[in-house]
């Protein structure tokens, strides 16, 4: 056993045994600092899971991705109150051990108590849909992510395929892809929108129940969020939410950015194009009432490449993902979940026909969870994975994952 | 002044064993009552919201629990005190993201309603040992019973809101009293003997005495003062 697997082992299980005690008095919140202006907050997940053997559970980040299902992750998360009408939030997260990364860092501003207008500014969560706000293992019910949260595409945005020969013949491949154009180095590709990283800018929130808009400007896009911008292009995103009843939430979204990076672009001939953007669609539903909890999103987004070799990629490349999640509790602390999701490409001309320009996925997870302490979640699952291309086209595995937070 | 800090499910079975074990004959007897006041200077900042990181604004301005409430009980009592106490009924409200009150103490039997004043829903439960039980989600009007049949400790969540969070004391005879917003307490119709009071806040046992009721007096007071 590796030196990090023990580590990690024994911090879960001194959290474990922290949590875990008889009836535990006053072990069920944040850290309170400063006359309660800092509260301190955690999170710690570890996943287990076969070796994906199709890619299917990666997720990219600027290097190499990680496996979702086979990791362990610990994240503190802190809110500093300036005022009643300011605060400081920020969480750093650390997966597998590494060095940890900002996840989130933003200042948030009501200007007046009265009215429902906020403004952050930072590394800030998205507007977007409604998945990636709540992407948390603890506010989770399965193991895995949707679709269009997490898998990995065979677009990049710093290398680009010549024609579309280059791109249908990595169909299935988006956990790891090299193109002739650009960074000349394999990387991963990227989801429809990612999850796991938050993009950089200033945001704001109007409105009161029923209804209310965010909209942000952001230095990436939903695929690809930055810190530093790369490439002079900023992303308008919004979503509007409407809440006919407690029970009830919907909300449609919509962003578009420039989506490559301005180091590719830039060694682009003229004749290439330009805007290559992505723009989005969605749509998300949450029905809550009784012991059930149904939720289901759809994303569409479309991906503008330059046309540049014979065959010319012309036609923009989109995708539209979907899924919809249950989860109905038996008894307390324990409930069942499923997610049905998938995730279609449009049809793209080359030399060789006509095919999707990557190859269309579907997931279904069913599993549960049991929660030993109010704090302390389990969960155990069922995943199979259905591609029409790649190596690997079908795959089953069972994964388990427990949750401690404070 | 912390004398002891034991979890109340544990004080509160030891005190069961021990009535049982001093049980008198249960002959009626002349009554006095326990009165005095506990003052809570401990900080206890309780469970508050997790930090609302994926949060797209201030949340709204919730009420703030008054976690100075205490429970002032007697561990051991004679044995009439066990007889079953007629079913009581008790509410415990969820008001602007709050349960209200933040503290509840009944005997073995009760029924405690939840009833939902928010526009918001909840979702009421508990994974204690004493009671495990989920409501689900219900909204504003509507109500959800829960009747408690083991003494113990029974702490309460919302699953929605983090930093909603209530005790339900239950107790297996009626020699306990929750203190005021002034702290005070009476615990009524306590026979003539030796007693160990125990004052209870936030979940733990602060304070404990041996007080003395004697035949014929209506009375005796006894303040407590927890740092």
């Amino acid at each position: 056993m590796s030196f990090r697997a023990i580590a990690w082992l024994a911090a879960l299980s001194a959290m474990l045994l922290h949590l875990v005690g008889p009836e535990p008095a006053e072990a069920a919140g944040p850290l309170v600092l400063f006359g309660g202006r800092l509260r301190v907050g955690g999170e710690v997940s570890g996943t287990i899971a076969p070796e994906d053997d199709g890619y299917f559970n990666f997720i990219g980040y600027d290097d190499y991705g990680d496996n979702v299902l086979r990791r362990f992750r610990a994240g503190l998360s802190a809110e500093l109150r300036l005022g009643r009408h300011a605060a400081v939030l920020g969480e750093v997260r650390s997966d597998n051990l590494r060095a940890p990364v900002v996840y989130a860092l933003f200042l948030r501003v009501r200007p007046w108590a009265e009215k429902v207008l906020d403004l952050q500014a930072g590394i800030v969560p998205p507007v977007f849909g409604a998945f990636a706000r709540r992407g948390y293992a603890s506010d989770n019910p399965l193991p895995g992510l949707p679709l269009a949260y997490q898998y990995l595409t065979t677009l990049r945005v710093s290398a680009v395929p010549a024609s579309a020969e280059e791109l249908v013949s990595k169909r299935g491949g988006g956990w790891q892809v090299a193109y002739s154009v650009g960074a000349p180095y394999p990387g991963p590709g990227v989801p429809q929108m990612n999850a796991e990283v938050w993009d950089t800018g200033v945001q704001m929130r109007i409105g009161r129940r029923p209804i209310s808009l965010a909209v942000s400007l952001t230095q990436g896009t939903l695929s690809y969020p930055l810190v530093d911008d790369n490439n002079d292009g900023k992303q308008l995103a919004g979503r509007l939410a409407w809440s006919p009843g407690p029970q009830l939430t919907l909300g449609v979204s919509a962003a578009r950015g420039e989506f490559l990076a301005g180091r590719l672009t830039d060694s682009l001939p003229a004749e290439a194009g330009s805007g290559f953007d992505q723009t989005a669609f969605g749509a998300d539903l949450e029905y809550a009432r009784g012991y059930w909890l149904v939720r289901a999103e759809t994303l569409w987004s479309r991906w503008t490449l330059p046309a540049l070799d014979e065959t010319r990629i012309e036609t923009p490349q989109d995708s539209l993902g979907a899924f919809l999640e249950a989860r109905y509790k038996l008894q307390p602390g324990l409930y069942v979940a499923g997610r049905a999701g998938h995730l279609s490409f449009s049809d793209l001309a080359s030399v060789s026909g006509t095919e999707t320009w990557d190859a269309d996925v579907t997931r279904l997870e069913v599993g549960g969870g049991y929660s030993l302490h109010r704090q302390v979640l389990l969960k155990v699952a069922w995943q199979y994975n259905w591609r029409d291309g790649g190596r690997v086209r079908n795959e089953g595995l069972v994964a388990a994952q427990v949750v401690l937070w404070f | 002044m912390v004398l002891a800090r034991h979890t109340f499910a544990g004080v509160a079975a030891a005190g069961l064993l021990a009535a049982v074990v001093a049980a008198g004959s249960g002959q009626t007897v002349p009554a006095g009552s326990i009165r005095g006041r506990v003052e809570i200077r401990l900080s206890t900042s309780g469970i508050t919201a997790r930090p609302d990181i994926a949060g797209l604004g201030m949340p709204d301005p919730r009420d703030v629990p008054d976690r100075r409430t205490s429970v002032v009980y007697l561990e051991a009592v004679p044995r009439g005190a066990f007889q079953a106490p007629p079913p009581g009924r008790a509410a415990l409200d969820q008001r602007n993201e709050t349960f209200v009150p933040h503290v509840l103490a009944v005997t073995v039997g009760t029924t405690v309603e939840f009833p939902n004043s928010d526009r918001v829903f909840h979702n009421v439960f508990s994974l204690s040992k004493a009671r495990r039980f989920d409501l689900g989600r219900y909204p504003r009007g509507d109500s959800r019973a829960v009747r408690f049949d083991r003494p113990g400790m029974v702490r309460v969540f919302c699953e929605i809101h983090s930093q909603m969070s209530a005790f339900v004391l239950v107790f297996a005879h009626r020699f306990f009293d929750t203190t005021d917003q002034e702290g005070r307490y009476e615990i009524e119709g306590v026979p003539p003997g030796t007693y160990t009071l125990s004052v209870w806040n936030e979940g733990e046992v602060r304070a404990t005495r041996t007080v003395e009721l004697s035949q014929g007096g209506d009375g005796i007071a006894e303040s407590f003062v927890v740092e």
